[in-house]
Order: structure tokens, then sequence, then C-alpha cells
């Protein structure tokens, strides 16, 4: 008898962190997340992001602030509805980016099952710098061969 | 004496109930004034009346203000500003809340900066008279105040041209293409005008766009104190811990509710004006940026706000 009310204080603290029952509507269908081309299925949650979706299923790709901030993690929605669960900055989507299937994924909830497509998950640039000193070796090879071709 | 420090820093959020859950919760910021949708804070070591102000509307940076120490400083930075060609105006006391006349530019990276020489004494959490060594009841990271800000601009060389002969900065550390300095390229540089590392440091970027606001810490254990209140409140976290070759610094970056990134930074040498310029190649700027990982991540250069 001793441990028991531990045990239920513990269990009753559990039902009260419970995600509470009005937001889950019986019956209501879970938004899904296509991602073409490959067609995999993302089962979401009520309320949750693309972005949360996405990870939650076990992928990564080019996200940022995760705060609807920075505008890095935009992927194209081809098919479906969806809202963002807080106010976007202009500076992060224009209006034109509201109306041409732009989605801010960290931001957006799919009002319906989603088909997406995503953006720049190839080959990334991450330090422009050492980009510009490769620019500088292509000047180098370039005067090169410039060079080579004079002297022959 | 001219610049004593970055004075205030003004940001924009999309939501202020959430970034003010961030600031004054998380980071342990005092509010001390909620006027017209924006909200003042100060850190628990900061005298003057405010160092960040929050306002509602979109993300990024609104301005920032440096604090002179003698109301004649003001006109002589006028004159150097006007002598260096900014278009400088005069903005009156109240202008901000509890901020004295002084006056207002946009600089060459197109950032507003006002100077201003007074705030009103509201004093530190710890007061003057025998003071403890700190707040007993700190909230979150408790951070003692602001530290300074990374901006973006086309042109860091123009900036770091401004910054010295309008502010009397100098240069502490830089990131350049060449170690001659007539013949480089300037990527980055990190200023001040005292002893502090930096009060503001400068990004080759797009214009006007906010790279972080840097809050104080004193040492490692802080930092890492830190990183463990902002996954108990998911905050998101960019980099960190970990420490800058650049300043020597130890960090973590992390974003507030609204994108923003923000840091905290401790440690640092301490700056002299006649020390030797720390100068840093872009090959090696991954190493300046992130001392242990030594690879710059894909957000560093790509996110701002």
């Amino acid at each position: 008898m001793g441990p028991e009310p531990a045990g239920q204080a513990r269990r009753s603290y559990r039902r009260h962190v419970e995600v509470p029952a009005a937001t889950v509507r019986k019956g209501a269908p879970v938004p899904t997340l296509t991602i073409h081309p490959t067609g995999e299925k993302i089962f979401l949650a009520q309320g949750e992001t693309v972005l949360e979706g996405l990870y939650k299923a076990g992928y990564a790709y080019t996200i940022g602030c995760r705060r609807g901030g920075c505008a890095i993690c935009k992927v194209d929605v081809h098919d479906g509805a969806f809202d963002y669960n807080r106010p976007v900055a202009d500076s992060v989507i224009s209006d034109e980016e509201r109306a041409d299937g732009t989605c801010l994924s960290c931001r957006a909830v799919p009002d319906s099952d989603l088909t997406i497509e995503m953006r720049d998950s190839c080959l990334r640039l991450v330090n422009p710098f050492l980009r510009q000193i490769n620019e500088k070796a292509r000047l180098r090879a370039e005067a090169l061969a410039a060079g080579t071709t004079t002297k022959e | 004496m001219g610049i004593l420090r970055m004075g205030y820093a003004h940001v924009r959020v999309t939501d202020l109930a959430e970034a003010k859950q961030h600031y004054a919760n998380t980071l342990g910021l005092y509010e001390t004034l909620e006027q017209d949708g924006k909200v003042y804070y100060k850190g628990w070591d900061e005298w003057d009346h405010h160092s960040l102000v929050l306002e509602e509307g979109g993300v990024g940076v609104v301005k920032y203000g440096f604090k002179v120490e003698k109301p004649e400083d003001i006109d002589e930075i006028e004159q150097k500003g006007k002598a260096f060609g900014l278009t400088v105006e005069r903005m009156s006391k109240g202008e901000n809340p509890e901020v004295s006349d002084g006056i207002r530019f946009t600089t060459p990276s197109d950032h507003v900066f006002e100077v201003y020489h007074e705030q009103t004494l509201i004093g530190t959490e710890v007061g003057t008279h025998n003071p403890e060594a700190f707040p007993r009841h700190l909230v979150g990271v408790g951070v003692p105040g602001l530290d300074h800000s990374l901006i973006l601009a086309e042109d860091v060389r123009t900036m770091e041209n401004m910054l010295t002969e309008v502010f009397g900065f100098y240069a502490t550390e830089r990131v350049q293409t060449d170690l001659v300095d007539d013949d480089a390229h300037y990527i980055a540089t990190w200023m001040t005008s005292n002893n502090q590392i930096h009060q503001i440091a400068v990004l080759e970027g797009p214009q006007s766009k906010l790279h972080h606001v840097a809050f104080k810490l004193q040492d490692w254990s802080e930092v890492g104190h830190a990183g463990d209140l902002f996954a108990m409140d998911d905050v998101p976290i960019d980099i960190g811990p970990t420490r800058h070759g650049i300043t020597r610094g130890q960090t973590i970056y992390f974003f507030d509710p609204s994108g923003n990134r923000n840091e905290v930074f401790a440690g640092g040498y301490l700056a002299y004006p006649d020390r030797p310029t720390v100068k840093w190649t872009p090959d090696q700027i991954a190493k300046g940026i992130f001392y242990h990982a030594r690879e710059i991540n894909e957000r560093f250069t790509t996110v701002s706000t």
C-alpha cells in the first residue's frame, strides 16, 4: 500500500499533461505530406508543422532558425492547403510568395493533405568565402592556361 | 572619450508575447517599460534604463544606440559623420523613452545608428552600496547585460572606415583576403572603442541585416548552464557551446521565437588600440568562427533577419 499514493499521483499528473481532448477530434483525418517526386508519405499529427513532421519522420533538409524568421526552410506546395501558425514577416514571405505555393515549412500547418517538393537539397553552398577562393583559383588557372598558350 | 559602448539594440519580433517569454524568462532580462507596443529591458548588471527594445511586427533590427560620455562628444561625432559624408540628423530627448537628445544617421550598410549621452539611471540590481555578487533570484540564464552585435554589409571596408573615422573605433580582428591591408578585400571586422573585444562586428552580406545580438556571460560554465536552460525551454540552438577562434570568446548561437539570432558570449581577451590587429585568412575563417568544429555550419552565412 505504501508506494501507491505516489504512483497514483504520477499517473494523474500524466493524465493532466495529455493533449486536451478538445484539440483531438475523433475521426478527424490525419494530414499527410507527400514528397514529390519520390512519393514518400509522412503522417503528421494535428497542429504539427511541415518541418516538425519531416524531422519526426527522420528527414533533414536546409533549415535555419526554426521560428519563421530566416526564410531558408521554404518548400513548394504542389497540392493542398495550409495555414501559418504565427504571423510571418513580410521580409520573410512576399505577397507573391503567399500566392505561388511557397511554404515556410517551420510555420506551415496543413489544412489538408499536402504534396510538397523540396528546394536546394542537393549541393549546398555553406561557405561563400571559400567559393571566392575557388574563383581566384579559376582565374589563376585561366591565366596559367593563357600564359602556356602564348609561350607555345 | 567618445563612444562608451553599444547602449541599446532595438529589434523587431513577430509575436511580442512569445518574445517576452524568451527575453524575460529564458534570458532573464528585467523589463523596465512597456509603451506604444514596445518593451524595454535591461540586464541585472546594467545601470541605464534599457539595453534591449522589442517591437512587434516583422523581424530584424530597427536601430542601435551608442552611448557617449559627454554631451560635447555628440557634436564631435556629428561633425565627423558629416565629414565622412553621412546624413546626420538631430534627435530630441524623449524620442526614445528615457534617452537623451543626440544624433541619428543611416550607416553605409543601411543600419540606423543613434548616439546619445544619457539614459535615465536606474542602477544595477545589486546596487552600489556594499553590493552582493549577483542578485539572489535571477530568472533563467540571468544575463548581466548586452554585449555586442554582428551586422551584415555589402562593403565591410567602408563600414570599418566609418566606424574608425566617425566613432573612433579600432579593429581588434579581421578576416581579409590578403595580409597586406591595402591589397586586401575585407570580409569581416570586429571593432571596439575600449578594452571590450568587440562592440560591433560587420560581416559581408546583404545590407541592413542582423546576424545576431549577443549577451554577456562570464565563463564556460555559465555558457554550458545557458545551453541546459535552452534545452529546457525548447530554444532552437544554432551552434554551441563552442569557442570562437576570433576573439577567443565562448559561445552559443541560438534563435529567439521570431527567428532573430541571439548569442551568449563569454571571455574574449582584453583589447587595446596599440595591440596589432589579428588577421584571419579566408581559408581559415571556419576555424575563426567555430574553433572546435572548424566548419561553418550552413546557417552562419545564410541565416539573418
